[in-house]
């Protein structure tokens, strides 16, 4: 009698537990995720086409002082609590050396100066692709990640969580560079 | 950012002009969410607790909170009325059926959100602050004129979002523009429609992950039930049904909004088909789970 029971009961609970199938990510995660990610286009009005432009000019700027993996840079931004983040990840390639950074920095000058000097006449704002002492060194190096935290502020009143400065240099990481490093690094 | 019970001692106070009430809006961004019912439960809730209440319908031309209240058939004089002048703001304030400390001020169902102003809500406020403890408004869905009509006289916001992507966006949206608001003091987030077996099984976002995303300090978690249908029908607010978890988590709602410290349910507890059947069997083998 119990035995007919146990069984039964096994099976309406094996019929039960398919429908409640689990799969890799379940569709909480995706909807968390989602949702993360459009949130914080709808708080910063930052577009994707706006993100990649963004993503654009910081290596153009960064490409200036260290030699990093552009395909691995990873922009994006993270909430904790009420406050949000810009994070951005930079696998690091090479350091440049003081006289290559010198030199890049020096002929930026110059151009400036030009075009300031040209402006008085009549200008035209050229889009100017400096960085030709690139020379892209594939990675034979294993690469140290450069980890900067952005902070907006906002702050919308409450909780504040100051004292968060995760000093962007230091840690060492392997190429594989994954943004989820960086909210630890943060805690 | 805490809603506290200070300015409820209206009755020590009542030093002529003194305004005493406390203006909560409650709204949402999307539509549906369940603003008038949430409406017309805490409203219910604090009149049963002894408060002084006002519920005003700010959703013009789609009114429903008489529904909700059961009081449609005694609506004379609506809000546009009294802005328009064709009444006084004492004549157009519906008394509940059961209740005397509770009355609606109804939104005219014949009119657009243009015909009543932030300013003339504003007014309205301020008028119904001297003699009620609460005056809660119900806003339209939306972002717009409506919303910002409803939030003008207020203080106090309840944000009523469920568990589902497209309300928690909008509800971060509403979140946004409350806080530009300098006359909004705190802000609240009411989860409804929460379906813990669905939780359970990762096929909803938990109240945890809302309260994380939105990061906003949390006011009530109402599951999932048809009692509120079944409610509605009858013109009676679920807080009503002494029996129901919905309503039990109502009267909580009103508890925490006059100060008290009320823990929330625990909603995840097995309500469930699959823990039903599990008990079901469980007492016919003798052995617990
Ligand atoms: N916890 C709940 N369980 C079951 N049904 C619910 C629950 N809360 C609300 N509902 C149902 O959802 C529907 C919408 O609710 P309601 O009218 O309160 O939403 P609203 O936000 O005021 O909508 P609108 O934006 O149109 O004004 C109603 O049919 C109501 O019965
Ligand atoms: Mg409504």
């Amino acid at each position: 009698m119990k035995d007919i029971f146990t069984d039964l009961y096994n099976k309406v609970l094996g019929f039960f537990k398919q429908t409640e199938k689990k799969n890799d990510e379940s569709s909480k995660e995706v909807a968390c995720n989602r949702l993360k990610f459009v949130l914080m286009q709808d708080r910063t009005n930052l577009t994707p086409e706006l993100m990649d432009r963004m993503r654009k000019e910081l290596i153009e700027l960064l490409s200036k002082y260290v030699e990093m993996d552009k395909e691995a840079l990873e922009l994006g931004f993270e909430q904790e609590g009420s406050q949000m983040a810009l994070m951005l990840s930079i696998p690091v390639l090479r350091a440049r050396e003081e006289a290559e950074i010198e030199a890049t920095l020096a002929e930026e000058d110059a151009k400036k100066a030009k075009e300031e000097a040209d402006a008085e006449k009549d200008s035209e704002g050229e889009e100017d692709e400096s960085n030709d002492s690139e020379a892209q060194s594939d990675n034979e190096a294993d690469t140290e990640e450069v980890e900067a935290e952005i902070e907006i502020t906002e702050e919308p009143q409450g909780q504040e969580e100051d004292s968060e400065n995760n000093n962007s240099s230091g840690e060492e990481n392997k190429s594989s560079s994954s943004s989820k490093k960086t909210k630890t690094a943060k805690k | 950012m805490t809603i506290t019970a200070e300015n409820v001692k209206e009755k020590d106070n009542k030093k002529g002009d003194i305004m005493s009430g406390r203006v909560i809006v409650i709204t949402s961004g999307k539509g549906g969410v369940g603003k008038t019912t949430t409406n017309a439960n805490i409203g219910t809730a604090l009149a049963k607790a002894g408060k002084k209440v006002v519920m005003i319908d700010t959703d013009l031309g789609l009114r429903n909170l008489d529904l909700l209240l059961g009081l449609e058939n005694r609506i004379v004089y609506t809000i546009v009325d009294v802005v328009e002048g064709r009444c006084k703001l004492r004549q157009a304030l519906v008394k509940d059926k059961k209740n005397p400390n509770l009355c609606l001020l109804a939104a005219a169902q014949t009119r657009d959100k243009t015909a009543v102003t932030e300013e003339q809500l504003r007014d309205i406020c301020e008028e119904l602050k001297k003699d009620f403890d609460f005056i809660l408004v119900d806003c339209p869905a939306g972002i717009e004129q409506g919303f910002q009509n409803a939030v003008a006289g207020a203080s106090e916001a309840i944000v009523v979002t469920t568990p589902e992507m497209s309300a928690v966006r909008d509800a971060d949206r509403i979140i946004g523009l409350l806080e530009a608001r300098e006359e909004i003091k705190s802000y609240k987030l009411l989860l409804n429609r929460v379906r813990p077996n669905m939780i359970k099984s990762n096929d909803m976002m938990s109240v945890d992950d809302v309260v994380e995303i939105l990061s906003a300090p949390l006011i009530g978690i109402i599951p999932e039930d048809t009692g509120i249908i079944t409610s509605t029908n009858k013109g009676e607010p679920i807080v009503n049904d002494e029996k129901s978890l919905a309503g039990q988590a109502y009267r909580n709602v009103a508890r925490r909004i006059i100060g008290e410290d009320v823990p929330f349910l625990n909603l995840e507890e097995d309500t469930g088909v699959l823990s039903k059947v599990k008990k079901f069997f469980a007492g016919l083998i003798g052995k617990e789970k």
